[in-house]
């Protein structure tokens, strides 16, 4: 799960099939999909948005979308 | 010959263009900045290139993306010119292929390879250019380096059809392209593989396109079959995904060949960001910002530069006009016309040219520099909490500037509800043109603490917003799907030039404004006050002028300022907010702001004076911004909504403030 990594902890994505349909295409658009490696670069306080890099790119979703990845830590 | 410019978001087209077509369209650093198509000619003639907003691929979500596919479906391009961005090869690397398929001839500027190879990622523009059968010419469009070479290869390469079908999509789906492509054959002039992929994946823009010409059921029964017989055979989610996954394979297989990685430094944009979008002082950080440019805008630098300025026009300028106008033996009339009405209105709004400039060179910064990404993640929660997200407040910021680019900027949400009530809303930013409004009456009123009453309005156009956000998306606009995906682009050091020639762009439409809006307008409100119903060079208090003034007036007096100079400044006020001012100037008959500044106290007391500043702040969005939301919203009884809800919100404020204010025994 996306909510057990911590800022700089990596992973890979598992299963990204109960995300949110247009978040999912979205993030499929900016080349995140399984099997992508992540990094997780910071987390907002009070339950705000996360920012991940993938590929050299950073990218800022919400957690609420973020847990619902499953990921693998690396 | 058409060209078009297409390519993913923030990788400089619009850079390109301008150095292209030597154009200087609106540019920087955050994803979605271009929301419309447009047009230039080629510096040496060659023909026209069109800018298209960024997308990722051809099959749109959002309104700006839909503008791409509606070009290539309904307008005839010659030849496609492909910007990609080669840090980021792969993601490109989708959009490329689709726009292979589309069967035109096309070219490939590989631009930012200096963010690249800083990154340790070397291309082979020959090997790319060979595997993908179309030119590739690096560039730095920024600089323009390469450029020249690019226009050299597309004007003078002989027209080759790109490679035919870079991607094998299976034997399963290569027949069904067939199949489709056999319907249609004869009934469209666009590439029938180009279509039958695109409406394979979903594309809305497509299939209502095809569904047209060959009719529904028929391709709905193909695609149904197509969908479980791959289901069945390989076990895939959607065909959508299975055409992404062929073509990522086909993409992994030339990066193999193209690219070559070598490690390399943490980059630079990485160590700012643990600083600023940082757990706890990222939103601390914002506001120091916004502190520091309200200070600079309104009191360490924009005040004494617009002092300057000001003695400059009252002083010599007027001076000049008198001794030619005396030189010349103008009539009174003529002379009362340039002096009282003229300099005055006019004059009266180019003192704030220097502080307007100063914000807008602030707004160019952070644009520019890819901090304005991440204040959309920042405030995200925030926004998310009033029914909205952190992209809304890219729009809202922009407004700080001009609210009719910032309305435009709405258009890269991608949920329509979201978009709307940031639309709604955008007009409650306070922006430049009512900057001169503070600006005089804090010089009169609240001189100890100019910027922060100043920025106290900024802050209550915010509170505003973000509570009326909450109200119109739990009552009027309910729905739940919300999107917040943004791409936050590496850092950039702003270059000089760029940034001078973004303020400029921005800060022209406020001088050419003055030359031609309020210079029309002063004639125009000087000749009201200047004629009466007894005939002309009535008391003031007999003018026209005065006449439609008081007929609103009594409105006003519950909120303090129910004179008919008010009223008549903001009727002018609706045109630009710029003209209260001089409206202000014209009636108050002082032909500048220092002495306008001590006649204000006779009429307004400091309560009244903010009660007066909260009004113009959010009262009816000016007519350019009103015109803006119609057209973007498609929709007049929004745009009716717009205006009425914001002046009665504005009443609503004005009075509590000037009323609770009388009660707490302020004056």
């Amino acid at each position: 799960m996306f909510g057990s990594l911590k800022v700089g902890d990596k992973g890979k994505i598992i299963d990204i099939s109960l995300v949110g349909h247009l978040v999912q295409r979205r993030l499929l658009d900016l080349g995140i999909t399984e099997g992508s490696e992540v990094c997780v670069k910071c987390v907002m306080p009070f339950g705000g948005p996360i920012m991940i890099e993938s590929c050299g790119q950073c990218v800022g979703i919400r957690r609420r979308e973020a847990v619902r990845m499953k990921v693998e830590r690396i | 010959m058409e060209i078009a410019l297409i390519g993913n978001p923030n990788t400089g087209k619009t850079s390109l263009f301008n150095n292209l077509t030597g154009s200087y369209e609106y540019v920087g650093n955050w994803s979605g900045v271009t929301v419309e198509k447009k047009v230039g000619v080629f510096k040496n003639n060659i023909g026209h290139l069109t800018d298209l907003p960024g997308v990722y691929t051809l099959n749109p979500l959002s309104k700006d993306e839909g503008v791409v596919t509606s070009f290539f479906l309904n307008e005839s391009v010659d030849r496609l010119l492909n910007i990609l961005d080669a840090s980021q090869l792969e993601r490109n690397l989708h959009l490329t292929l689709q726009l292979l398929e589309f069967e035109k001839p096309a070219f490939i500027g590989l631009n930012m390879v200096d963010v690249a190879n800083k990154r340790g990622i070397q291309i082979d523009t020959s090997k790319l250019s060979e595997l993908l059968g179309v030119p590739v010419v690096p560039i730095v469009a920024r600089n323009g380096k390469g450029c020249d070479k690019l226009v050299d290869v597309i004007s003078t390469q002989s027209i080759q059809p790109a490679k035919k079908n870079l991607v094998y999509y299976g034997k399963e789906v290569e027949a069904a392209i067939v199949a489709l492509t056999a319907e249609i054959h004869g009934k469209t002039n666009l590439s029938g593989r180009f279509l039958a992929i695109q409406y394979f994946e979903g594309n809305e823009y497509v299939r209502n396109y095809v569904n047209i010409i060959v009719g529904e059921k028929k391709l709905n029964d193909l695609i149904v079959n197509l969908e479980s017989t791959l289901q069945t055979l390989y076990n895939v989610k959607s065909l959508a995904n299975y055409i992404y996954q062929k073509r990522r394979e086909a993409i992994e297989k030339i990066v193999v060949e193209v690219a070559v990685k070598s490690n390399f430094d943490i980059p630079l944009s990485e160590k700012i960001d643990m600083i600023v979008t940082n757990r706890f002082l990222g939103m601390p950080i914002f506001l120091l910002l916004m502190y520091v440019m309200f200070m600079l805008t309104f009191d360490w630098l924009g005040t004494p530069l617009s002092d300057a300025l000001d003695g400059f026009l009252t002083g010599p300028i007027t001076a000049g006009f008198e001794s030619v106008l005396t030189a010349i033996h103008a009539s009174n009339f003529i002379h009362a016309l340039i002096i009282d009405g003229l300099v005055a209105g006019v004059g009266g709004v180019l003192v704030f040219v220097p502080q307007i400039f100063i914000l807008f060179f602030f707004i160019s910064l952070l644009e520019d520099s890819g901090y304005m990404a991440r204040v959309a993640l920042v405030m995200d929660r925030i926004m998310e909490s009033v029914g909205l997200n952190g992209k809304a407040f890219i729009p809202m910021m922009i407004g700080f500037g001009c609210n009719v680019p910032g309305i435009m900027a709405a258009r890269t949400i991608e949920t329509p509800r979201e978009r709307l009530v940031t639309i709604l809303l955008t007009p409650l930013m306070s922006c430049s043109a009512r900057l001169p409004v503070y600006a005089l009456f804090v010089g009169a009123f609240f001189a100890r603490n100019k910027a922060l009453v100043v920025l106290s309005l900024y802050v209550l156009g915010i509170v505003v917003a973000l509570v009326l956000a909450k109200i119109f998306s739990s009552t009027l606009l309910k729905s739940e799907a919300s999107l917040f995906v943004i791409e936050l682009p590496p850092y950039r050091l702003p270059q000089f030039q760029s940034l001078w020639r973004s303020t400029w762009d921005k800060g022209k439409g406020f001088v050419r404004k003055a030359g031609t809006f309020i210079f029309a307008g002063s004639v125009f409100i000087w000749l009201l006050s200047y004629a009466g119903p007894n005939g002309l060079k009535v008391d003031m208090d007999d003018s026209y002028l005065a006449a439609i003034g008081n007929m609103i007036a009594p409105i006003f007096d519950p909120i303090g300022f129910g004179t008919w100079q008010a009223s008549a400044s903001l009727i002018t006020g609706f045109l630009a907010k710029e003209a209260i001012i001089s409206t202000m100037n014209i009636i108050y008959f002082v032909p500048n702001d220092a002495s306008l500044q001590g006649l204000l106290a006779n009429y307004y007391t400091p309560l009244a004076a903010y009660s007066f500043m909260v009004f113009i702040l959010l009262y009816i969005p000016c007519l350019a911004t009103v015109a803006t939301i119609y057209k973007e919203t498609n929709s007049k009884k929004w745009t009716a909504f717009s205006m009425i809800y914001a002046f009665a919100i504005a009443y609503v404020l004005s009075l509590i403030i000037y009323q609770g204010g009388k009660l707490l025994g302020l004056v």
